[in-house]
This record gives C-alpha cells, sequence and structure tokens, in this order.
C-alpha cells in the first residue's frame, strides 16, 4: 500500500493530526467534504493516508495479522458510516484512530472473556537467522508474549504507544480522549507489571 | 520503581542527571524496551485492505439525493467574498426582510418554543442578526452537555447548565437565521438526537441530526 501518510507531529499541529499532503492533494477536510457529498471513491484516499498507522497498532496490539486487518477493516468501514459525525475534520486520522482503539479494545476484553489463545506472537512474520537464532528469538518471545497477556487493554495500549511507537503524552491524550495523568497512570501500572513479570530478562 | 526513574521513563528527566543507581536501572529498562521494539517492528497494511474496505463500503446503500446535498449544505467550505457581492447582497436581504409579514424561511421551531426568546438590537434580519433559541434536554445523570451543530462549527461550545440538579439542562444561544443541524453532546462524548426536535434529517451514514429552523420574528 502506498504510504504518503504520517502520524508523526505535524508543525503546529501534533499527532495524528493529518495526512501530510502534496499541495496539489486534497486536504483531509476537503476528503471527507467530498465523501459526505456522494463522491464515495474519495475515501480511498483516507484509507490510503492511514491503513498503515491503523494497521500497525491493531498488530501490536492482539499480535495476529488476521485479527489486525480484520479490525483495521472494521475501523475504516464504521470510519466511513460516521463520517459525518466525525466533528473536526482536519484531524480525521485522529478521528480514525480512536475508532481503532475501541475496536481494539473491546477485542481483547472479548477474547479474555472467551478464554481463546493469546499465544499469537508466533503468528507475525519470521526474520532471518540460522536455528539457533530462532530458537533465541521464540524465547524472547514467548517472555514478551506472556508479559503483555499479563496487562489490561488499556494498560498495553498505553504502554505499546509510549514505549513502542514512541508517542509523547501529550499526542497520546490528543487521540485517546483521556487525561495526561491517567495516561501515565496506565503506563506506570504497565511497567511495573512488566518489571515484576520480567526482573531476571532486564 | 523510584521516581528519578519514572520521570526517566516518562521522557521527563535526561539520562546524564541520573545517578549511578539510577542510570543502571534505566539502561536495564532501555534493553527490555528494545527487545518489544525488535519483536513489533512498523509494518504496512496489506495491500488488499484498501480494496476490501473499499469493497464493503461500495455495497453499503447510496445515500438519498436529499442527504447528500443535505451533508453538502452543513459542511464547512472556504467562501471567497468580494465587498461588492457584500453590498449587493446586504441590499438584497434587506429589501425581502423588510417587506411587511415575510418571514426569512417557512417554519418557526425555535421561536414559537424556546421561553424567553429575544432578538438582539438592530434590524430584523439585518447583517448580523441573531436569534437565541433555548435548548433543553432531559438527562439526569450526566454531568456536562453541550449542543454542537453546524452554527458553531460541531464543536459543542454551547455549554448547557443544571443549576437545580433536577437533570433538566438547557441554555440560550445566539443561532443565525437558517436551517440548522445540530446534536447534544452529553459527558463530552456521546452525542444525542435531541427527542423533541420537529424535523430531523438522516445523514445518509447512520447518523440522525435534529433539524432547527430559525427565523427572524416580524414586528
Amino acid at each position: 500500500m502506498a504510504s504518503p501518510t504520517t502520524f508523526s507531529p505535524a508543525a503546529g499541529g501534533g499527532p495524528y493530526v493529518s495526512a501530510m499532503s502534496a499541495p496539489a492533494e486534497r486536504t483531509d477536510a476537503q476528503v471527507v467534504r467530498d465523501v459526505l457529498a456522494g463522491d464515495r471513491d474519495a475515501y480511498r484516499l483516507l484509507v490510503r493516508r492511514y491503513g498503515d498507522v491503523l494497521y500497525g497498532h491493531a498488530l501490536r496490539m492482539v499480535r495476529s495479522p488476521d485479527e489486525a486487518s480484520d479490525l483495521a477493516q472494521r475501523a475504516l468501514v464504521k470510519g466511513y458510516r460516521k463520517l459525518s459525525s466525525c466533528r473536526d475534520r482536519d484531524r480525521v486520522g485522529a478521528w480514525l484512530f480512536r475508532i481503532l482503539s475501541n475496536l481494539t479494545k473491546d477485542h481483547l476484553r472479548s477474547r479474555r472473556r472467551t478464554s481463546i489463545s493469546l499465544d499469537r506472537l508466533e503468528e507475525l512474520p519470521e526474520q532471518g537467522g540460522g536455528p539457533l537464532e530462532a530458537a533465541h528469538r521464540g524465547e524472547v518471545r514467548g517472555r514478551l508474549r506472556l508479559a503483555l497477556a499479563q496487562l489490561t487493554p488499556d494498560q498495553r495500549e498505553a504502554f505499546m504507544l509510549k514505549h513502542v511507537e514512541g508517542r509523547s503524552y501529550e499526542e497520546m491524550a490528543a487521540v485517546l480522549d483521556a487525561s495526561v495523568a491517567s495516561l501515565k497512570m496506565r503506563v506506570h501500572r504497565a511497567r511495573d507489571a512488566l518489571q515484576e513479570l520480567l526482573e531476571d530478562f532486564r | 520503581m523510584n521516581d528519578e526513574l519514572r520521570r526517566h521513563l516518562d521522557g521527563d528527566l535526561p539520562m546524564d542527571s541520573l545517578g549511578d543507581e539510577a542510570r543502571g536501572e534505566a539502561e536495564a529498562w532501555e534493553r527490555l524496551l528494545d527487545a518489544f521494539r525488535v519483536e513489533t517492528p512498523a509494518v504496512q497494511a496489506p495491500p488488499w485492505l484498501e480494496s476490501k474496505v473499499m469493497a464493503e463500503i461500495e455495497a453499503l446503500p447510496e445515500p438519498g439525493i436529499i442527504q447528500r446535498i443535505f451533508a453538502w449544505l452543513v459542511s464547512p467550505r472556504p467562501v471567497r467574498i468580494s465587498p461588492i457581492a457584500i453590498g449587493l447582497a446586504t441590499a438584497a436581504l434587506l429589501a425581502v426582510l423588510l417587506i411587511p409579514g415575510r418571514g426569512f424561511l417557512p417554519g418557526s421551531h425555535a421561536l414559537e418554543e424556546g421561553p424567553g426568546l429575544a432578538v438582539p438590537a438592530g434590524l430584523p434580519g439585518g447583517e448580523g442578526a441573531v436569534v437565541y433559541v433555548q435548548f433543553t434536554l432531559e438527562a439526569p445523570g450526566a454531568s456536562s452537555v453541550a449542543v454542537a451543530g453546524d452554527f458553531d462549527s460541531w464543536e459543542g461550545s454551547y455549554a448547557l447548565s443544571d443549576p437545580d440538579g433536577d437533570g433538566v439542562w438547557s441554555g440560550r444561544f445566539p443561532v443565525k437565521p437558517g436551517l440548522h443541524a445540530y446534536m447534544f453532546l452529553v459527558d463530552g462524548s456521546t452525542w444525542m438526537t435531541d427527542p423533541r426536535a420537529d424535523r430531523y434529517a438522516e445523514d445518509g451514514f447512520g447518523n440522525r441530526n435534529a433539524i432547527l429552523a430559525v427565523t427572524v420574528p416580524t414586528a
């Protein structure tokens, strides 16, 4: 998928604000307006701009490519259906991310309730290397997977955004509709849990 | 975890300001976080995601022409106005509004129903004229209620109040004459359609906006 998109901080805007567009390209707000006026195909631009970010975040959360693509698809279709309720059209990317975030956390809670195995890390694409490297990778993956599985969906999301995706608390607050203080608390609790679970690993 | 290390991991304290013990802990944390990053690299969406999303969207029922026109009408867009055009438009508007017995728009939802409505000083319907409209919503248990519509770019900037705590939230706000779509925003995140509106408009995407017709009262 072509990816002219970034969710990284834009000048004067912050993360998740809008796609970085070439001058000739339509802005997010223009695309939203066109879609609402009946140009369905214009929505394709938003899928291209934000598909990678949405899929990548879903994959980090659920660890399964199949489930991540399903969640990204559901978020994008729901975004289309609810597009007229997006109040800040210049920040439609953040709005789509919030939809994905809620779907993903609901999915994880449902997965817990139905006792579906959390053992999904092995479904990620393998990297190169010989059998020894593969064995070591498998051990590392197993430890990290088990530790992450102990976190609540909110803690896992906050930890991933902060420490894996490298977002600031202010960026996270802008897209998750939560205060910086509450997000810090989630990250702190996630780190405390991981510290205990992975003490010997460190 | 001590406060110094916590602040460092939060990005509030640089590594070189840590003491020896905290620095060792911070380095151990960096190794652990690197392991997480290596195991969860940035990835691209599968190439078929776009086609699957668009196919599902194409299969949805198409919004009707009226719904599309309404969506177009209420969507914000840049407008270029020249001084000559403003002068001509104002003259035309005044000519229409000053005809005795003529309203600007059919219907008078807010003016007839809202108590204590008032028109600010100035000619009725003149340039900048607004009408104060009473919005009311029963929302017991809510911690905040706001009204959002095309009149405030859907910002939810008009906050209702419930001073006596009976769960009935209300507020009076200036709205320009015309046809407006609006909804209530409860607790900052839940959108509610006004159950007492006279008119509604489906927008074709699963949402139902209340419609407010604001007219200028005749003398």
